[in-house]
């Protein structure tokens, strides 16, 4: 493991006391994980008892990890998830040592007193910037310092920027931590820039500018913002949209900031304004997929945007339409966007294609000019490449690429001339370990990973700037147009599910008028086809295989026109063949480039590696290129582990470039040469400069803060307290004399395992409630004998109105108690309405001639289903036992249940896990929700069975693997058809085919 | 102006409630806005007990929350009368004032014991509109909330697909296209769905987590 930079030692050194807590902000990329990994390695013991809450499973892994790395091996970090059984996890806490909890487990056990509370030692909390009153881990850490005063709780975050909403953010994070001591990190910080500043790296910056039809496109998407933002502020004048502006527009953040200032009044503003809100995310999408995505994803997306723009997902035509996408910026968008892919033309198919008219439009065909001439100057073998027989006569392959991906190709070139020049003059040093050869190259997705990976692995190395990747950018093509024409087939058939527009529709253009649903197949059969190819296309006998592999699945779904289809198939796939067997046996030159070209490496799917250590075994790392995804602190180790002497920066990074300077300065011997890649001028740079800035600034108000702010005092929170109080609370002096009896116990509500989801247990916590976890089959908190409550928040409330899993719920909560309630919570911050129709009247009319206006009125039928009031009112006729609470927020739920409870007997809960529960064999046992939750919804499958179908299968998967008669044999005949029916629907069509 | 009691003219002598078809109103909710809110059902004035008689067995006091602020013993009053009558009783409260928590707790609070069931409305539509359904809905079966078994194939897929969280339809849509199935959909790989647009890690560790690991544990 790397060595711990001073400053890393400086903070371990004011944190480590188990006897104080502390709040640990730390800018990110600075290693906060090594951080944490350190500490626990030192409270390691089997005497101690150490809780890592808020983790996330990746984050639990890599800790785990990264301990077992350090020597903390047996028994190292446990993990505690839903699958461990409540027996097995009291035995672990007994045994100690560092254990990391899902929170919602912690707190039922905690409840419970299956963890011995008072013996904790410690609790590190991940994400603290995430604690709020209202989440999991401020309960976790009350139900702590209720009984535990000793034991430390160390916070960790490593993102100020979302520690600044609200009045003194800090100060919320801490008191809900019960924490009074904070420590900011930032990388101004003086001992951080001492250590880092010492040694720097190598970095290149790379300003790469646009080609000219992505800057056209780049300009009008943000005019559409722009344009989309001021019709928002226009029809928003009361609210404070200060911060409505495009600069912020290119975060994420964003939506949020519009979403917390719509709020409240969400309601109230119509459609209008939560299309334009729902658009500017769309535009802001689409900023970054112009820059990361090919001409050809681009194109195909737009094309979906537009088709799903314009239809509702019934079908019939949306009724209101973005409003930027009927601007003129929007058809530059489209047109530009497509005019980088292909062109159109009229002409007939025998129409030669180098001979282009140049005076049209000099930019895009400037750019068409250069790919067109590029494959006659270089070689006479690629006559096929440059017009395949599968390109229809009117279509003009334009096939744009990105310009990072050429940029990419040379900084390479670069790297390994460097190699080569290193590699002679290191004979003489041979001592000095200065790091593996390999050339990292980082990229923001996964998904520009893999297409990263295709271009140099298909990539021409002598074809000039511009058309290097036109192999793959063709391939790419046809993939595109075979989904088209598939479309095309489909629609024929009438099975296409996507309603197409007419809008969409331009005469003489025989593809476009395909848009729809297929997009999204062909993105998955792409990515296949992509994996194989590169699979083949780094095998080098098998080279010729990677088209053939792609053709061959191609021809199995086109059982219908085979022959003809595979014909032409063969043929083409024949000429490839010919191609590359012609291309490898050019130049001597060029075969050595090739071998390079085979060391490409994708190590970012899981199958390829195995695939490649089957094939490979080892190999020299000297000339391994890795493209990798940016994650988080697990790239230090990654650098650590892979010691590359040249890192490529595809996309900027802020954290990245930190992790660098910190793997620098860990490992002083090692030489880097960084290349740092940005779009000039573009939002890409922008958004990156404004994210530093952001950082930087949060940074500056969290300090401020914490010089001026007010320590909160701890509340103590004595047991003894807490019950005279309660008693104090329950004696009116309306009652005469006080004469009721004292009630000694403490007031208690029975809770559902499964509502540990929700707030409201921790708020019922706060207000001096004893909350008794149990899994309950009715009902979920059972607040007297005779009142048991269901609660339901209004998405919850739709889909059970819906899925009629609510008139099951309250069957049930009516056979088994006297007063079963409702309980529909609306939340904190936003509007208590339900959705307000515009027009109510027309929906209250249709009822009685239901039927009959049917088919008229088909959107306003729709709407009339999705509203709730008649629902709810369908309900209260029908159970008129149920009463109905209506809670604008936890924070009411929690006074109405209180209020509830006085004056009234305890709940026992034995009783209520009892209640309904007699037909369920394995009461208590962990539920996997999700599930349980997808199995309820398919046919066959009713609230009655689902139980009896949980305990006979293990997971959904299997259930999904049966034929048709196991289905039957555990369902019976008539739903086992069903159910099978429907999950194998899909297939059978597609065999059929 | 909302106030359910009228001051002005004195009340016209109430009809025999009667035919069954319309909604019977009590001569106290003469002025009241709602009952320009009430729509496409009869309403006659009858002498009746509750503020609105929706069903032979089903009353309905009515109760805008600005005046039940400045007098707050009218409720209380009204429940009183209300005495036992009515199989369903429902107390129709209009939701027109900001400070509603304080309020809302409370009439819960007196509902509950007195065996009526709260309706909130949020607006003089919404409160008629609740009328008028419930008068409508008065012998109509509830198979609308039931739960149903002739659904189409698309809806019953989008339904169990969107139960896992973050799945939304587009995405059952896209699943749907991309593996046709859906035990095609329960058999691919993590690799295959991150490579979908729109799929996102959490979303696939969530569809993972729906289909692959055990649905219960054996504690």
């Amino acid at each position: 493991m790397s060595t711990l930079l001073p400053f890393h030692k400086a903070i371990l050194e004011r944190i480590h006391d188990p006897s104080t807590s502390d709040l640990l902000v730390l800018a990110r990329g600075l290693g906060l994980r090594r951080i944490i990994g350190t500490l626990m390695k030192i409270y390691d013991s089997p005497q101690s008892l150490v809780l890592l809450v808020n983790a996330t499973q990746e984050e639990e892994s890599e800790i785990g990890e990264e301990l077992g790395i350090m020597g903390c091996r047996k028994p190292g970090l446990r993990v505690v998830g839903y699958e461990t059984g409540s027996k097995d996890r009291q035995e672990l806490y007994k045994k100690g040592g560092l254990i990391s909890v899902t929170s919602r487990i912690l707190v039922v056990d905690m409840l419970q007193g299956d963890i011995p509370t008072h013996l904790i030692t410690g609790i590190l909390v991940m994400h603290s910037e995430r604690v709020t009153p209202l989440v999991l881990e401020a309960f976790i850490v009350r139900l702590y310092r209720e009984k535990n005063k000793s034991g430390f709780l160390k916070a960790f975050t490593d993102q100020p920027e979302h520690i600044t909403s609200g009045l003194s953010p800090l100060k919320n994070i801490m008191k809900e931590l019960q924490l009074r001591k904070v420590h900011i990190y930032p990388r101004f910080q003086e001992d951080i820039k001492k250590s880092l500043e010492r040694r720097r790296a190598d970095v290149v910056e790379l300003s790469q500018a646009l080609t000219e039809p992505m800057q056209e496109i780049h300009h009008a998407i943000i005019q559409c913002m722009s344009s989309t933002l001021s019709e928002l502020k226009r029809s928003n004048t009361t609210l404070d949209l200060d911060d409505f502006n495009v600069d912020n527009a290119y975060f994420r953040s964003f939506d949020l900031v519009v979403r917390r200032q719509l709020d409240p009044v969400w309601h109230k503003v119509g459609p209008k304004t939560k299309q334009l809100v729902n658009d500017l995310g769309t535009l802001r999408r689409l900023l970054y997929y112009l820059l990361t995505y090919d001409p050809l994803q681009f194109h195909a997306y737009l094309e979906t945007l537009i088709a799903s723009n314009s239809t509702t997902a019934s079908g019939g035509v949306k009724q209101h339409q973005s409003p930027w996408l009927l601007t003129d910026a929007a058809n530059i968008i489209f047109q530009v966007a497509k005019r980088r892919c292909y062109i159109m033309t009229s002409g007939s198919k025998l129409h030669p294609p180098p001979v282009i008219d140049l005076a049209d439009d000099e930019d895009v065909w400037a750019a068409l000019d250069d790919v067109e001439n590029a494959p006659t100057g270089t070689s006479k073998g690629r006559e096929t490449d440059a017009r395949p027989p599968w390109i229809p006569g009117y279509m003009e392959p334009v096939l744009e690429e990105l310009p990072k991906w050429n940029l990419l190709a040379e900084v390479l070139q670069e790297a390994e001339e460097e190699i080569i020049r290193q590699e002679s003059m290191k004979k003489s040093i041979t001592a000095v370990n200065t790091g593996t050869n390999t050339v990292l190259v980082m990229a923001s997705s996964t998904r520009t990973c893999s297409v990263l990976a295709e271009f140099l692995s298909s990539m021409d190395h002598d074809a000039p700037r511009g058309s290097k990747g036109r192999r793959m950018m063709l391939r790419k093509l046809r993939l595109y147009l075979w989904w088209k024409s598939k479309l095309a087939e489909r629609k024929q058939d009438g099975k296409s599910h996507f309603a197409l527009p007419d809008v969409v529709g331009r005469a003489g253009d025989g593809f476009d008028k395909l848009y729809g649903s297929g997009d999204n197949i062909s993105e998955a059969l792409k990515k296949k086809d992509r994996e194989k190819a590169e699979r083949a296309a780094s095998r080098r006998r098998v080279r010729g295989g990677a088209p053939a592999a792609a053709t061959a699945r191609e021809g199995k779904q086109k059982a219908e026109d085979r022959e003809s289809v595979m014909g032409e198939i063969q043929q083409e796939a024949q000429s490839f063949a010919d191609f590359w067997e012609s291309h490898s046996q050019g130049t001597s030159d060029m075969s050595l480039i090739l071998e390079d070209d085979l060391t490409l490496l994708d190590f970012e799917s899981g199958a390829l590696e195995n695939e490649f250590d089957t094939h490979y075994g080892l190999l020299v790392p000297e000339q391994t290129v890795l493209i990798r995804a940016y994650s988080d602190d697990t790239d230090d180790r990654m650098l650590a582990e892979i010691q590359p002497k040249f890192i490529v920066m595809f996309e900027p990074n802020m954290e990245f470039i930190r992790r660098i300077e910190v793997y620098k300065s860990a490992h002083p011997g090692l030489a880097v040469r960084v290349y740092h890649m940005v779009y000039g001028n573009s939002c890409e740079e922008h958004k990156y400069l404004a994210g530093i800035r952001k950082e930087k600034e949060s940074f500056e108000r969290l300090i401020k803060e914490r010089g001026t702010m007010l320590l909160p005092l701890l509340e103590e929170r004595r047991e003894g307290a807490a019950s005279s109080d309660a008693i104090i609370k329950t004696i009116s002096t309306r009652i005469a004399g006080g004469r009721r009896e004292i009630n000694s116990q403490l007031s208690q509500v029975i809770v559902d395992m499964r509502e540990f989801r929700s707030t409201i247990p921790s708020l019922l916590h706060a207000s001096n409630i004893l909350v008794i976890p149990a899994t309950l089959t009715v009902g979920d908190y059972i607040i007297t004998p005779e009142i048991c409550v269901e609660r339901k928040s209004l998405s919850d409330l739709r889909s059970s109105f819906n899925s009629g899993r609510l008139y099951t719920q309250c069957e049930l909560m009516s056979v088994h108690y006297k007063t079963p309630v409702l309980l529909i919570e609306f939340e904190e911050d936003k509007a208590f309405t339900l959705d307000v129709v515009s027009d109510l009247t027309s929906y209250a009319k249709p009822i009685g001639k239901y039927p009959a206006k049917k088919k008229q009125c088909a959107p306003n039928d729709q709407d009339y289903t999705v509203m709730l009031q008649p629902k709810i009112a369908l309900l209260v006729l029908s159970f008129p036992r149920v009463r109905i609470i209506w809670s604008s927020s936890p924070y009411a739920t929690a006074e109405i249940f209180k209020d509830l409870k006085l004056n009234n007997p305890e709940p026992d809960p034995a009783k209520a896990i009892a209640i309904g529960a007699d037909d369920d064999p394995e009461v208590g046992a962990g539920v996997n929700a999700a599930a349980e939750e997808l199995l309820r919804c398919l046919p066959g499958i009713s609230a009655k069975n689902v139980k009896h179908v949980m305990s006979r299968i293990n997971t959904v998967r299997e259930l999904c693997e049966m034929d048709i008669f196991q289905v039957q044999e555990l369902l019976g005949m008539e739903p086992g058809r069903l159910c099978w029916e429907f999950m194998h629907r899909g297939e059978e069509r597609a065999t059929k085919r | 102006m909302s106030a359910p009691a009228t001051t002005n003219t004195p009340v016209v002598p109430p009809v025999i409630p009667g035919t069954g078809t319309n909604i019977i109103i009590n001569p106290l909710q003469r002025g009241n806005l709602v009952l320009d809110c009430i729509r496409n059902v009869g309403k006659e004035f009858g002498d009746i007990i509750a503020d609105y008689q929706v069903g032979r067995t089903t009353g309905v006091l009515f109760l805008s929350l600005k005046y039940h602020r400045l007098h707050p013993e009218y409720i209380h009053i009204r429940i009183e009368k209300l005495g036992h009558s009515y199989m369903l009783r429902i107390l129709l409260i209009l939701c027109d004032i900001t400070e509603h928590r304080d309020a809302i707790r409370e009439l819960t609070k007196v509902c509950i014991i007195n065996n009526i069931t709260v309706l909130v409305a949020f607006s003089f539509e919404e409160a008629g509109h609740y009328l008028s359904t419930l008068k409508q809905f008065e012998h109509k079966p509830p198979d609308m909330i039931k739960e149903r078994v002739d659904k189409d194939y698309n809806a019953i897929l989008r339904t169990a697909l969107t139960s896992i969280s973050k799945v939304n339809k587009t995405d059952v849509e896209t699943l749907r296209t991309s593996f046709g199935s859906f035990a095609n959909i329960a058999k691919a790989t993590p690799d295959q769905l991150r490579n979908l647009p729109g799929f996102g890690q959490v979303k696939v560790k969530n569809i993972k987590n729906a289909f692959d690991k055990p649905v219960r544990n054996n504690a």
